[in-house]
């Protein structure tokens, strides 16, 4: 979930635990499920109208297109100099998440990519021994958009990042 | 120029959950964690909610993850962060879990 203001840039929520969230959950016998997500948006009805009509560019791509490798270093360098000595602890690695994602985020806005919007997505996770799987895909334009993601792992914890970075037409 | 549809609510939170529920169901359903297919089960949740998510037809690009973890007692943390337009895109969030268990799955909607 997401804090939703008026602007463009968005503040970061974690997941599961923010005020003003609604959740429902449904149990069946053997499986819960929940589902996060921000209540505000039933009453942003008008804005997603008047969303605003640009005028036509007659642009065919991006003149300066996505770099992934400047992406990849700065989530290892991030993720290296925020992570490295830590220990796994429940309060500091939610606030932790949060720091990285706004991190990343202004790191990635300096590179000063025209017309690509950003999604960063942030994983701190306990190693205990248990088994894990993340992977994602994705429906857009392979010519133009992008992603870039690191894995970090200390003795304590794993930390996963990942950018998306896609062109707005 | 583009033309408004009218019909179009920009990214209905609703209806994308449902689509990832009943792709997580259909996938793992009542099954315990088995390292050896879960990376098919990945695979499999994700591309289904994807087809379902561009049979909806609306101009949008989207992202998905899905993190599926075996339940031990771990503790996992996860957060976004995003750079977009407010009044146009959208996200959500599905935790499920069962016995063995945890998925979470996470769609991102970005307006064309």
């Amino acid at each position: 979930m997401f804090g939703w203001g008026n602007c463009w840039s968005v503040p970061v929520c974690l997941h599961g635990i923010c005020p003003g969230i609604l959740f429902s959950m449904i149990m069946s016998f053997s499986s819960i499920s929940t589902v996060s997500y921000i209540d505000e948006l039933g009453h942003h009805d008008d804005n997603a109208r008047l969303a605003p009509t640009m005028e036509n560019t007659y642009q065919m791509g991006p003149y300066k297109r996505f770099p992934a490798n400047a992406a990849t270093d700065i989530l290892k360098d991030v993720l290296t100099s925020y992570l490295q000595e830590e220990k796994y602890e429940v309060e500091w690695s939610q606030k932790m998440t949060k720091t990285l994602c706004e991190v990343i985020r202004a790191r990635v806005k300096e590179l000063m990519i025209p017309r690509y919007k950003i999604v960063i997505l942030v994983h701190i996770g306990q190693l205990t021994g248990q088994s894990m799987q993340i992977s994602s895909r994705c429906l857009w334009d392979t010519s133009n958009d992008t992603f870039a993601s690191h894995f970090f792992k200390n003795s304590s914890l794993f930390g996963v990042a990942s950018v998306y970075a896609i062109y707005f037409e | 120029m583009d033309y408004q549809i009218e019909e179009e609510a920009g990214f209905v939170v609703e209806d994308v959950s449902k689509i990832i529920k009943e792709s997580v169901e259909a996938t793992i359903g009542g099954n315990a964690y088995q390292h050896n297919r879960v990376n098919q089960w990945t695979t499999s949740i994700v591309e289904q909610c994807l087809s379902q998510l561009s049979k909806l037809g609306k101009p949008y690009k989207y992202i998905l993850t899905c993190v599926i973890m075996q339940k031990n007692g771990a503790g996992m943390q996860t957060a976004s962060t995003c750079f977009w337009d407010n009044s146009t895109d959208g996200s959500c969030a599905v935790r499920w879990e069962n016995k063995s268990v945890y998925c979470i799955v996470s769609v991102f909607g970005l307006a064309i």
